[in-house]
């Protein structure tokens, strides 16, 4: 099926930060064609070893050899290695804001005229084709993606990496926030890719989608190489064995409770856009949530609950009206202090942006919300909250060297955490939670819902906003 | 990989982790030039008083708009607000004859409520902080001219002037150097306590004894050269007590790790519920406040009220922040950074006044050592991700 000379060979890839090993020799090949599924638990080292690849940590920053096509790649830059057909979509988002759809699917890449100019008609045109690609087409490519939401943003990305020549396209957890209609489309797309002899490397926590387009499976596990199997030879079950290295018994610790009075409530929420005010994004939404209950809200990408969720927060940009109640009071709620001030919490869609302060450490992260619970008058106790800290990190498994290292050095699922551990840390009344799994391994998913169990047993009412989550409203 | 690079990126590594030796090290080095240069002259007890005392007021800047820079704005104005506050201590004492403590009380006050306004300009109306401040230097300075006709106010009384030139008695400075070295070793050992019951790391037991050592041995020596001259100028004294605040601010309060995450991610501090508008408040307020403090030292210090004070004080500051590792994006930098880096540049001015180089190559110095110190530091940084 596949022609046997590989496209490229990693040997012995050995890669420190600051003398902490994140891969220890690792070996991996792919050939044309071939969709190579890389699996592992959080912090396994997944998304290192393709930045290894693309480029990104340039060829002395690591041990070992990368051979492309035969020849020994020695990348600088990642335009080294996109010279090269290697082409990455990374994990986190990395649009520019106030730039246009079209502007950012070809930053980097752009079409030119004479003397340097943009070729905005062809540009336009060229990205409305691949965003048709993407069954998308509701968007105006002539507008500032900071207008799109998080789903709408990941589709971009995906058609930035399309726009390219590639001969090996890395997908690294492309579909964290996509609905199951957007991921099938993207799993065709893979799927023509393949017939058109371009090698993949798809990464992702959804297990089905890895079985689903790949045709070899790798598993790593704390930076080292555990097995590669062709994929008709593993189920979901074999490959979570390999991953975590031991059985799991429930993947999913439902349990019963009683629901008690309603705590918050929010009646006629209408939100309208915000550079475009004429458009509504929520047209009078209602929403009640009781004690210990937990509420899905289903919805398609752009169906406008993160719009919906952050208006009741105080966290909208735009206008905003309707009522919030809150134990049978009604309340006002200007900014996000406010909403904590009454008990809500909200976990953000989008950990990089709203999510952590990249700067300060794992433990100022997770104890930003509730620091003044630390506190004697001003002063901050640092050995309650460091033992707060220690006590979180070992409940989430939380994967770092130390609490004091910055919160951008830890692996994508594993900063999820820290933000959702950083809100409930303040112990709300209601937890709002915006994909919370983003992200997150399968083992480490168990974790989070048990915690959402046990808070909604002690009568913490959460909703959460997910895009296949009926089998956990309550 | 070679063996010399191994080497050089451990030594990158070493200066990462000990920001503070290496700017040690290249004040040392300054100082080590200059003191060639002068045939001794620049480290005699009188001039590093001078130098001291010169520093206090760059330094008084710099602890403020090192917060404002980690809050990720920028004050332009605290040169031209520094003179304007002067010469109001200058004009309530001398033109108004008001008694000096009074005036000092009102200074502070004025000094906090002009940077209210500023934080208040900058959160609420929304105008960019480098606008206001750009606007402030201009009107400020304005202010100070009308309302000193452009002229210089003199004499101030004594117990003003007292300020800047009052030593402290050479018995108390022994006694504050002992306090500072028993206060040092407490909280070196509290933390060792504390990183051992967390199970932390514990830094090797030499290192924390040479760092107090280090920190004893300079507070001896200080105390023991500038007690030949006259003692401790009173400015150096008032300086390190706001190293102690601030640093305290930073390092242990709440409101000190609300400016650091602001200044590194304001969206998801504000969604975290720090009140973000009231941080930049309080950090453009203590800005304003040490713009008095920095004003009435200077003048104290020339005994007069005048109407030029403060030019450039602005550039000093943002310079000296920079230098001791500020991040330009805001997020993060230390206090004491700042103090350090308040060091070098009036090292620099001082050493070459006493070579007696030319205004213009002074300028082109200090020009060149700021970009130098800022290359370094961002070379010497842990790998960019
Ligand atoms: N810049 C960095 N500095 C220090 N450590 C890092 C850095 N980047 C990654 N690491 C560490 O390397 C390890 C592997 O991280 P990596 O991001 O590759 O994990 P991952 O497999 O992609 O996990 P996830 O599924 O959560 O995305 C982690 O333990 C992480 O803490
Ligand atoms: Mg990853």
């Amino acid at each position: 099926m596949f022609s046997q000379q590989p496209l490229f060979e990693m040997r012995d890839i050995v890669k420190e930060f600051s003398g902490v090993p994140a891969l220890s020799g690792i070996n991996l090949s792919v050939r044309p064609g071939e969709c190579l599924g890389l699996c592992g638990e959080n912090g396994a080292g997944k998304s290192t070893l393709m930045k290894v690849l693309s480029g990104v940590y340039p060829y002395d920053s690591y041990c070992g050899q990368i051979l492309w096509e035969g020849e020994e790649l020695r990348s600088r830059s990642t335009s080294d290695s996109e010279r090269a057909g290697i082409v990455i979509l990374h994990q986190e988002l990395m649009l520019v804001q106030q730039l246009s759809v079209t502007e950012n699917i070809f930053l980097g890449n752009e079409m030119r005229l004479s003397c340097g100019r943009m070729n905005y008609p062809a540009m336009h045109q060229r990205a409305a084709e691949l965003l048709a690609r993407l069954k998308l087409t509701d968007v105006n490519v002539a507008a500032p993606v900071m207008n799109y939401g998080n789903g709408h943003q990941q589709l971009f990305e995906i058609a930035r990496a399309l726009a390219k020549e590639a001969r090996l396209l890395i997908f690294d957890e492309p579909t964290s926030s996509l609905s199951a209609k957007e991921i099938e489309v993207l799993l065709s797309i893979i799927d023509d890719l393949k017939r058109a002899g371009v090698a993949c490397i798809y990464i992702s926590h959804k297990l089905d989608e890895v079985m689903r387009v790949c045709d070899t499976i790798t598993v790593i596990r704390d930076g080292k190489h555990i097995a590669t199997h062709p994929v008709a030879t593993l189920d979901e079950n074999g490959i979570i064995g390999l991953m975590v290295g031991r059985a799991l018994e429930a993947r999913f610790p439902r349990t019963e409770r009683q629901v008690g009075a309603v705590v918050l409530e929010a009646r006629d929420v209408s939100c309208w856009d915000v550079t475009n005010p004429q458009r509504k994004r929520v047209d009078n939404a209602s929403l009640q949530v009781r004690a210990g209950e937990i509420l899905g809200i289903a919805g398609l990408v752009g169906a406008g609950r993160t719009e919906f969720m952050s208006a009741i927060y105080g966290a909208y940009a735009g206008r905003s009206v309707g009522e919030v109640w809150v134990a049978g009071q009604v309340v006002h709620i200007a900014f996000p202090a406010d909403a904590i001030a009454h008990g809500l919490c909200l976990v953000p869609e989008d950990r990089k942006r709203h999510g952590i302060v990249p700067q300060m450490s794992v433990a100022e992260n997770i104890t930003l919300a509730s620091l003044s619970d630390y506190a004697r008058i001003v002063r901050v106790d640092s050995d309650s909250e460091l033992a707060t800290v220690e006590r979180e990190i070992a409940r989430l498994r939380i994967k770092t060297a130390s609490p004091g290292l910055p919160v951008a050095s830890l692996s994508g699922g594993n900063q999820q955490k820290v933000v959702l551990s950083k809100m409930a840390l303040k112990t709300p009344k209601v937890l709002i939670l915006d994909e919370p799994t983003r992200g997150v391994d399968i083992g480490a998913k168990y974790d989070i819902y048990k915690m959402i169990f046990d808070l909604a047993d002690r009568g913490v009412a959460s909703s959460w906003c997910l895009q296949n989550c009926l089998r956990f409203s309550v | 990989m070679t063996n010399m690079k191994i080497s050089s990126s451990e030594l990158r590594l070493l200066f990462a982790r000990h920001k503070l030796l290496a700017m040690l090290l290249a004040l040392a080095l300054i100082w080590l030039f200059f003191w060639h240069q002068t045939n001794g002259g620049f480290l005699r007890p009188n001039s590093i008083s001078n130098l001291l005392l010169q520093m206090s007021v760059t330094g008084m800047l710099a602890c403020g708009m090192v917060l404002i820079i980690i809050a990720g704005e920028i004050d332009l104005s605290v040169g031209s607000l520094l003179g304007l506050l002067g010469g109001l201590v200058a004009i309530l004492t001398v033109n108004l004859g008001w008694n000096t403590w009074l005036s000092v009380a009102v200074v502070l006050a004025a000094g906090a409520a002009l940077g209210l306004i500023n934080g208040a300009l900058t959160t609420r109306l929304r105008v960019p902080s480098f606008i206001v401040g750009l606007g402030g230097m201009l009107a400020y300075r304005g202010l100070l001219q009308l309302s000193t006709d452009s002229v210089t106010i003199a004499p101030v009384p004594d117990d003003l002037g007292a300020i800047a030139q009052a030593f402290v008695p050479p018995g108390l400075s022994w006694g504050i150097a002992v306090l500072i070295i028993v206060l040092t070793c407490c909280l070196t050992l509290a933390r060792r306590r504390r990183h051992h019951r967390l199970g932390l790391k514990v830094p090797p037991r030499w290192m924390d004894a040479l760092k107090v050592g280090a920190i004893g041995a300079t507070a001896i020596g200080f105390v023991m050269v500038l007690n030949q001259a006259y003692g401790v100028p009173l400015p150096v004294l008032i300086l390190l007590a706001l190293l102690g605040v601030f640093s305290w601010i930073t390092n242990q309060t709440v409101f000190g790790r609300h400016i650091y995450a602001v200044g590194g991610n304001v969206e998801a501090s504000r969604l975290s519920g720090v009140n973000v508008m009231r941080v930049k408040l309080l950090v453009f307020m203590l800005m304003g406040l040490m713009c008095a403090f920095a004003g009435i030292v200077t003048t104290a210090r020339a005994a007069a009220g005048s109407p030029s004070a403060g030019i450039g004080g602005e550039l000093d500051a943002i310079a000296a922040c920079f230098i001791g590792g500020t991040s330009m994006r805001g997020g993060s930098g230390t206090v004491y950074g700042a103090l350090i880096g308040a060091l070098v540049m009036a090292s620099l001015d001082n050493g070459m006044q006493q070579m007696n180089v030319d205004t213009s190559w002074q300028m082109i110095v200090k020009g060149a050592v700021l970009v130098l110190a800022v290359w370094i530091d961002v070379a010497t940084r842990s790998e960019r991700t």
